[in-house]
């Protein structure tokens, strides 16, 4: 069969995705986490030949699913490719074993947990809460008591970077904690929680809606509920900072109106940086588009051919060879009612060799 | 004080400049049409290769990559087809051809009368039908004659204790008309009280047609930022749909507007501008304020936002997560422990 450079995967999940991750080692494994309660573990590119109804338009092998008791909000993968921790509306951050399926609680909140992160070289594992906590966790040590940091507001976006990870919260709340005094503060067992390292106002004057970390360590990308996307880097010295900027996104122009023109802004979903070129990273918006950009030329990159509805998250795979897109229906103000049944896909992407590449240095 | 010859270019000059069909850009000379067409809508996203037609890539596509091409890339939403073979200016439809030509005469006579607007000039030609600008010389002891006729009828008025009526301007003590006192050397200290637009405006002013003694307190300053680009046309706007278009713009026009604010941003395409602008390639480094539409930091944007009509397709405190998690299908409630 000829390569395509984009397809489905067979078997998608029933309902809305709500985050999907490739493994750190495997560019094919990818895991998904959906709000029909399950997590799904795939291979994106042995193709089965049952259950093939649309003439070879899809592809890839559903692996084993998860089942958990409640939506599962966020994955994320753990120290290999075989462990992984889930975030679930039912309050509880749970390890998988991704081989035998066994499924333990490592921790409980008092309200449902939105983001898990993992940091394979400080081996921590943090997950927010909207009962606005953090927890801190070794799990290659369960015998350390974990840490409970307290936060301002209800976290919504969380990402870590090599030595830092940056929570995103209400009332455009951002702080930054770093990983190392993390560890240390957990390794310490005084049970103080440490001060974060920076805090900051998001530079969107709207409700954030996804952070990812640059993996040179150098700064960090947020998007809003509104259409706009920002960049900034972690040195606070005024120069770094100066360098900081946002722009708008994900919108368009609805000449239908007869009173003039209309824009349409669409929440920014997802932000995923690209592990090899570490200046570009992919937005996925509501508008049902993939762009690439150059964070540090500051230019549009790419956008996709629009999908079939709103993208709910993007990832790259670890080689940076593929970026999963996943397509679900947006949830938008003043709906009474949803559901992703149906209208659920998960979308492979093969990049170009210098698809993704920057242009800006020449 | 001559006339000054800024040079914009005429009509003609810019309806010789070839353009291109895809994205209705257009260009200093065919060699850099063909560069920007090469790289902007016939580079195979695969592999980089640069054709010279859609239909040489589509057989590129189909040879070296067993895929098939759908549309051109980067192309205005109506001009995205392959069954159009188009080189350079080569190929270009009739009618496309008479419609950019068109486009260009109205956006070209647009930017002239912004500029005469904005300028206060007369169109050449015309300026004859104002009396000639006189240099008034008054030396110091009229002057001081004036401000002491001045403060008399002042004080004349305090004393009599009426409300005060006109007094003359200082600057006009016998009675000019107004048309004179127009003059821009007169004018020139007149405050300016009226913006007349803002700056990124592109809906031309009311201005009185045939006369030109605009009032003066219409005058804006000059506003930088509305200068007309180099090439004589009025600058891209930044924004799709961006408010003070004039609503009969033609299509080709409004699909230009918006196409731009994606690929202004574009690497090459910004190098070619500055080529053709004289300016140095190092110049294209940093990004320009107005080049990128999608870049410029929000603050400068946010005026606009508005007077534009905006709907947030999400838009709550709320995040889109917490409102589906009290629905009660997704709804979990925890177990009395």
């Amino acid at each position: 069969m000829a390569p395509t450079t984009q397809f489905e995967l067979a078997q998608p999940p029933n309902d809305a995705i709500s985050s999907l991750v490739f493994a750190p080692d495997a560019p094919t494994r990818l895991l998904v986490s959906s709000w029909d309660k399950n997590v799904y573990l795939y291979d994106t590119h042995t193709t089965s030949d049952n259950g093939d109804a649309e003439g070879g338009v899809s592809h890839g092998t559903l692996l084993k699913t998860y089942e958990h008791r409640a939506p599962v909000m966020d994955v994320c993968f753990g120290a290999d490719d075989n462990e992984a921790f889930t975030a679930g509306m039912d309050w509880e951050v749970r390890r998988v074993d991704l081989e035998s399926g066994e499924q333990t609680t490592v921790s409980k909140h008092t309200a449902p947990v939105r983001r898990v992160v993992y940091s394979k070289a400080h081996s921590l594992l943090i997950s927010a809460s909207w009962d606005s906590t953090l927890h801190i966790h070794n799990p290659s040590n369960p015998s350390l008591t974990p840490l409970t940091v307290t936060l301002p507001g209800k976290p919504h976006a969380m990402a870590a970077s090599p030595s830092k990870v940056i929570v995103a919260m209400t009332s455009r709340l951002v702080h930054i904690y770093d990983l190392a005094t993390l560890a240390g503060a957990l390794e310490a067992q005084t049970g103080s929680a440490p001060q974060p390292w920076q805090q900051r106002e998001s530079s969107l004057k709207f409700l954030t809606r996804a952070v990812a970390a640059m993996p040179s360590d150098g700064g960090y990308a947020t998007s809003s509920i509104e259409g706009r996307v920002a960049v900034e880097w972690f040195d606070a010295s005024a120069e770094s900072q100066a360098r900081k900027y946002a722009f708008k996104c994900h919108r368009q122009t609805d000449n239908a109106a007869a009173a003039g023109t209309t824009d349409v802004v669409y929440p920014v979903n997802a932000l995923a940086f690209h592990p090899v070129h570490g200046n570009t990273f992919a937005s996925a918006g509501g508008d049902a588009t993939v762009a690439l950009w150059d964070a540090e030329a500051k230019r549009r990159m790419k956008v996709y051919q629009k999908f079939a509805d709103s993208v709910a998250a993007v990832a790259f795979s670890a080689d940076g060879r593929f970026l999963a897109v996943a397509v679900c229906p947006g949830f938008e103000t003043g709906m009474e009612d949803y559901s992703g049944e149906g209208r659920t896909k998960i979308v492979i992407r093969e990049l170009g060799e210098n698809e993704a590449k920057g242009k800006g240095a020449k | 004080m001559g006339k000054k010859k800024r040079g914009h270019p005429d009509v003609e000059d810019i309806l010789s400049r070839p353009w291109c069909y895809y994205c209705e850009r257009d260009f200093e000379d065919l060699k850099l049409l063909i560069s920007h067409q090469k790289a902007k809508h016939f580079k195979c996203d695969r592999c980089g290769r640069r054709l010279n037609t859609a239909g040489g890539l589509s057989v590129h596509m189909n040879q070296v990559h067993k895929e098939s091409l759908s549309h051109v890339e980067n192309a205005l939403p109506n001009r995205q087809g392959l069954d159009v073979e188009i080189f350079g200016m080569e190929g270009i439809p009739e009618d496309v051809s008479q419609q950019h030509n068109q486009r260009i005469i109205q956006n070209f006579y647009q930017a002239q009368a912004d500029r005469y607007a904005a300028t206060g000039n007369p169109p050449p030609g015309q300026g004859g039908k104002n009396p000639p600008k006189k240099l008034k010389m008054e030396n110091p002891d009229d002057i001081k004659k004036r401000l002491a006729e001045h403060r008399a009828r002042i004080a004349a008025q305090k004393a009599a204790g009426g409300a005060p009526t006109h007094t003359p301007p200082v600057g006009a003590p016998d009675g000019q008309s107004p048309a004179q006192s127009a003059s821009p050397g007169t004018f020139a200290n007149t405050p300016v009280s009226l913006p007349r637009a803002r700056p990124d405006s592109l809906l031309p002013p009311q201005y009185p047609q045939g006369g030109f003694n605009y009032p003066p307190s219409n005058l804006p300053s000059r506003p930088g930022s509305n200068l007309p680009a180099p090439s004589g046309l009025p600058p891209r706007p930044g924004q799709p749909g961006f408010p003070g278009y004039s609503p009969n713009a033609s299509t080709v026009d409004e699909l230009v507007a918006s196409a731009s604010s994606g690929q202004q941003g574009d690497h090459i395409d910004q190098m070619i501008r500055d080529l053709e602008r004289g300016e140095a390639p190092a110049k294209s480094a940093t990004p320009g304020a107005p080049a990128a539409a999608e870049e410029p930091a929000p603050e400068k944007k946010s005026k606009k936002d508005k007077d534009k009509n905006v709907r947030m397709v999400y838009d709550d405190e709320l995040s889109p997560e917490e409102r589906m998690a009290l629905m009660p299908r997704y709804a979990f409630v925890p177990q009395a422990v």
